[in-house]
C-alpha cells in the first residue's frame, strides 16, 4: 500500500491511471468492481479518490450568460452567414466560368482576338473594295503631302538666301 | 418530428441556409461552453463558436458524413481554440483575473454577494487554475477540458482528436496529476 509522506496522497501507481477513470465513470464493469473491492482496503486511493472528487470541480468555470446574448448570439450569427453565403455564391459564379471545359474555349477565343488586332494594325484586313481611282489617290495622297512640306522648305531657303544678299549689298 | 443533424447538413449542404441555421441553434450553447473553456472570456468565446459554425458552413461540402456532424464540427472548434491559446501566447494581454472576473457575472445583472475572503479564495483559486490549464500540453488540456468539463466520453474524445482511446487515457491521466500537483494547496 502507499506510503503519506506529503500532502497530496499516494495512491498505488499502478491503478492511478484507473482511479483517474473511475472518477471519470469510464471503467468497464469488471475493472470497475475490482476497484471498487480495492478502495474498501486501501485508504490511499480512497483519499486520491476523494481528493479528485474535491479538486477537479475547482477547474470548472462555468458562465451562463442570459436569453439576451443568445438572442443577439443567433442574429449575429445570421448576419455573418447571410455574408459568407452572398461571398460564396460570388466565388462560385467566378468559379463557373473557369470550368475546365471551358478553359479551351477561352483560349481560343483569346488567340482569334490578338491575332484580329495585330493583324488589322499591319493592314492585312483593309478593305479591298474600292475604285482604282480611289485606291491610286489614296496611295499619291502621302506623297503629295510630302510634296508641300519640301515646297515649304524651299521658300525657307530662298528667304534665306534673299536675307544673305540684302546683308551682302547692305556692307558693299 | 424535428430533423437530425444529418439531414439538416444534408439540406444545408444543398444551399438551405435556414437549415444550417437551425443547426446553429441546436449547437450554440455547447459551442460556446466548450470555446469558453480554452478561452474563459466571454467575447472570446462567443468570437471563436460564431468562426467555427462559419468555418463549417464555408467547408460543408468538403463534409462527407463519414462522421457525426458534432465530431466534425467540434474538431474545427477545437483546433481553433488552440490557435486561439497560441496566439494568446505570443500576445499577453490583460491579467488572466481581469479578464475572466469581469466576464464572469452577466453585465445587467448585480454580482452574487460575496465576503471579502470569499472573494479572494476565488480571485486565487481563478488565478491558478488558470495558470495550471495554460501550462497543460494542448492534447492534454484538450482531453481534460472535453472529459471534466464538457462531460463528452472517451471514445468520443478520441474521435474528435483523431486518435486511439488509450492515448486519450494516458493524456486525461497526465492532465489530472499535473493539475493535482499545481493545485495542491487547494486540496
Amino acid at each position: 500500500m502507499a506510503e503519506h509522506n506529503n500532502p497530496l496522497s499516494r495512491p498505488c501507481k499502478e491503478l492511478e491511471e484507473d482511479l483517474v477513470l473511475f472518477h471519470y465513470g469510464e471503467l468497464r464493469d469488471g475493472e470497475h468492481d475490482a476497484l471498487q473491492n480495492h478502495l474498501g482496503s486501501c485508504a490511499s486511493c480512497a483519499t486520491y479518490l476523494h481528493e479528485l472528487g474535491a479538486l477537479l470541480p475547482l477547474t470548472v468555470m462555468t458562465d451562463e450568460p442570459q436569453q439576451t446574448f443568445w438572442t443577439d448570439y443567433s442574429r449575429e450569427m445570421r448576419h455573418k452567414l447571410d455574408a459568407a453565403g452572398a461571398e460564396k455564391s460570388w466565388r462560385q459564379s467566378l468559379a463557373a466560368l473557369f470550368q475546365p471545359q471551358l478553359i479551351p474555349a477561352f483560349a481560343a477565343a483569346a488567340v482569334v482576338a490578338l491575332t484580329l488586332t495585330f493583324s488589322g494594325e499591319k493592314g492585312i484586313w483593309r478593305a479591298n473594295d474600292l475604285p482604282p481611282e480611289d485606291e491610286a489617290l489614296i496611295e499619291a495622297l502621302p506623297v503629295a503631302e510630302n510634296l508641300e512640306f519640301f515646297k515649304a522648305m524651299d521658300v525657307l531657303d530662298d528667304l534665306d538666301l534673299l536675307e544673305f544678299m540684302s546683308s551682302q549689298g547692305g556692307a558693299a | 418530428m424535428n430533423p437530425g443533424d444529418a439531414e439538416l447538413v444534408a439540406l444545408a449542404q444543398q444551399g438551405n441556409q435556414r437549415a444550417f441555421e437551425d443547426l446553429v441553434e441546436r449547437h450554440k450553447q455547447k459551442a460556446y461552453h466548450i470555446a469558453f473553456d480554452f478561452a474563459r472570456d466571454r467575447e472570446d468565446a462567443k468570437d471563436l463558436s460564431q468562426e467555427a459554425f462559419l468555418k463549417a458552413y464555408t467547408n460543408l461540402k468538403k463534409f462527407d458524413g463519414r462522421s457525426s456532424f458534432y465530431t466534425w464540427f467540434y474538431r474545427i472548434l477545437v483546433n481553433l481554440c488552440l490557435d486561439y491559446k497560441r496566439r494568446q501566447k505570443r500576445t499577453p494581454t490583460d491579467s488572466f483575473d481581469e479578464t475572466l472576473e469581469s466576464h464572469m457575472e452577466p453585465s445587467h445583472e448585480p454580482p452574487r454577494p460575496r465576503s471579502p475572503d470569499q472573494q479572494v479564495l476565488a480571485g486565487q483559486i481563478s488565478h491558478k487554475v488558470g495558470e495550471a490549464l495554460q501550462a497543460l500540453p494542448n492534447k492534454q488540456r484538450t482531453a481534460f477540458i472535453l472529459k471534466s468539463h464538457q462531460g463528452l466520453s472517451i471514445r468520443e474524445i478520441a474521435e474528435l482528436m483523431e486518435t486511439a482511446e488509450g492515448t486519450v487515457k494516458v493524456h486525461l491521466h497526465r492532465a489530472v496529476t499535473a493539475l493535482r500537483q499545481s493545485l495542491a494547496e487547494f486540496v
